[in-house]
């Protein structure tokens, strides 16, 4: 008997969790399906998930001059050709990238020394810098967006890759993690690096960055996925200048300079953004996930 | 070999931009709120609290700070108990508990943005996904009699779902009695896996020997154990859970954004949307200023209420 009941509270509990894992992951099919689908097929919501793939014409190459019969295309071509022709995705892609690597890059190098300080040199008003560090985790980055605006502004640093990089130049969260890093790391080890001559500053870079990589790698998931999604802070600091937008700003104006019926491309849009993050995603699930929620107090 | 001065190159920098980035836009905000300063102005008028005033007593500002809180309170209530149960869910699972986690974690690292616009597909009144599934089930006589009620011999139409099948179904995002709550639902979807994570973390933390000691106290059944154990235990965690998505969904922006626009009727006319919408788009940067400290205190009243939970180690 017992075992025929936990029998039951197991699929009981799969039915329930699929039925959840349905609504989760029902916009992503909507997004995949849609990007292979023929402009008719996504109207009508009929086709499946590939849809029937048959041919059809491409309304703006015929517009454009050509002969009906060069224009003529399966769905799933028409849609990704689009996306990439109607949007500079491929610029979009690429500034992401650009941004996200640029911003990781200089938080390491402000906050690793300072953690490093922090933890493991004795100077008068140690104790005051961390209260400090501390107190600036308590100020979240989107409120203090609009005075930053404005101070970019006042120095003409809007509409640059400047201007999208310089607010989060210094993450206190990763001084805070690092600096919690280093305290666990020995002194002998930092003690023996001196004794064989070498600078503080390259104890920092040669010995203590080596053995801070774990932590780093959480702290660079944590920050890459953060700044790659992030909507916010481009909006209000890129206004129009279609050659610095990140990925999600991109997508925005794709859809406001939308004509009615372009889902297919869109959505292929939508696709070729999304896709990456969930790609490494589902390679390196744990990490993304330790990374993510160690430092779910940002 | 403290001799050196060498930690004022360690901290300098990460001190300038600290002040610099972080506390000067803070004074630079509270400054502001008290002028009418404008973009492209050369200079500007003390105004004294009149920001402030304004934003307490105008009807607009009134639906702004009731569309903030109603979305917490939409949100932060269900992606926690999602969270919880999700969690509580998987981690008794034999099989298959590393996929759940993954499908429900998804939403968090996906585009948030990208996927508003996803969804914005799928509840679109006429080709949308979510209207077509509702309304296939009108005719199919026992979803319908589930839905509407008649199975235990309620009025049909006196149901909501009844009523939407004799009528029409809602056009979610553009009717101003379901917008907020489109909106919210999409901030549940995003944000519960994230939730559900912490408590599969805090739950690990729970000492086997607790659930045994209770066992022999009498307590047998699930339930008994999770009202003894696990919940109370769980304490510190819900501490957690609880601020940290109030403070994101205080912060929520990118549907409201892409989707509404604030509407319809300023229904959906959130803190930080209307920051960016008086500050940056009607360089109205004294309103603007004012929003920000207001939404400042919120978010450190909210914080502070961690810390001192958390600093207390609560255990109900």
């Amino acid at each position: 008997m017992e075992l025929r009941a936990s029998w039951l509270g197991e699929f009981l509990k799969h039915s329930v969790l699929i039925a959840g894992a349905i609504v989760v992951l029902l916009p992503f099919y909507l997004m995949l399906s849609y990007s292979l689908k023929s402009p008719s097929e996504i109207e009508t919501n009929t086709g499946g998930f590939t849809g029937a793939q048959q041919i059809m014409t491409d309304s703006r190459c015929v517009k454009a001059g050509n002969a009906e019969e060069d224009c003529l295309m399966r769905p799933i071509v028409y849609n990704y050709t689009a996306a990439f022709k109607e949007a500079p995705l491929v610029r979009y892609m690429l500034n992401g990238v650009f941004v996200t690597v640029s911003i990781f890059i200089i938080q390491v190098i402000v906050a690793l020394p300072c953690a490093y300080a922090l933890s493991k040199l004795k100077f008068w008003g140690r104790d005051v810098v961390f209260g400090l560090v501390i107190f600036c985790l308590l100020i979240p980055v989107h409120a203090i967006a609009l005075p930053l605006y404005i101070m970019l502004a006042k120095v003409g640093l809007t509409n640059t890759y400047a201007a999208l990089i310089i607010p989060w130049t210094i993450s206190v969260f990763g001084i805070f993690l690092m600096r919690q890093f280093f305290m666990t790391v020995p002194d002998d080890l930092i003690d023996a690096a001196r004794m064989d001559g070498m600078s503080e500053f390259s104890i920092v870079w040669q010995v203590m960055l080596p053995t801070a990589v774990p932590a780093l790698l959480a702290f660079g998931i944590f920050s890459v996925v953060a700044h790659w999604n992030d909507y916010y802070w481009p909006r209000v600091v890129v206004t129009g200048n279609k050659d610095l937008m990140t990925p999600p700003l991109g997508l925005r104006m794709f859809k406001s300079d939308m004509d009615g019926n372009e889902y297919g491309p869109m959505m292929a849009a939508t696709t070729v953004i999304v896709l990456p993050l969930v790609i490494i995603f589902l390679m390196a699930q744990r990490r993304f996930i330790e990374g993510i929620t160690m430092t779910g107090m940002k | 070999m403290q001799n050196s001065k060498v930690h004022y190159w360690f901290i300098a920098p990460a001190l300038l931009l600290m002040f610099i980035l972080l506390i000067l836009p803070v004074i630079v905000a509270a400054t502001l709120s008290m002028t009418d300063y404008s973009l492209g102005n050369s200079s500007f008028n003390w105004v004294g609290t009149d920001n402030y005033e304004k934003l307490f007593s105008r009807r607009s500002y009134a639906k702004m700070f009731s569309a903030s809180l109603t979305y917490v309170l939409i949100v932060v209530p269900i992606s926690v108990a999602l969270g919880l149960g999700s969690a509580l869910l998987i981690s008794s699972l034999r099989i298959g508990n590393e996929l759940y986690k993954a499908i429900f974690f998804l939403p968090v690292m996906a585009t948030l943005l990208a996927m508003a616009i996803v969804w914005e597909f799928a509840l679109n009144p006429i080709m949308g996904v979510v209207n077509d599934i509702l309304r296939s089930g009108c005719d199919k006589r026992l979803i319908y009699g589930f839905f509407t009620g008649a199975w235990y011999g309620a009025d049909p139409l006196q149901s909501w779902y009844g009523t939407a099948c004799a009528d029409k179904f809602p056009i979610w995002l553009g009717d101003k009695r379901y917008a907020l709550g489109t909106i919210a639902f999409i901030g549940i979807w995003q944000g519960f896996g994230f939730n559900m994570v912490l408590y599969l973390a805090g739950l690990t933390s729970v000492p086997r020997e607790l659930y045994q000691a209770a066992h022999m106290d009498g307590a047998d059944s699930a339930w008994e154990r999770f009202k003894l154990v696990t919940w109370p235990m769980l304490g510190p965690t819900h501490v957690f859970v609880i601020t940290i998505s109030s403070i994101r969904s205080f912060q929520v922006f990118d549907t409201v954004e892409a989707l509404t626009e604030g509407g319809p009727s300023k229904s959906t006319y959130v803190m930080v949307y209307a920051m960016f919408e008086k500050g940056v788009r009607q360089n109205l940067l004294g309103i603007g200023s004012a929003i920000t400290i207001v939404f400042l205190a919120f978010v450190l009243v909210l914080t502070l209420i961690q810390v001192y939970f958390v600093n207390r180690r609560v255990h109900y």
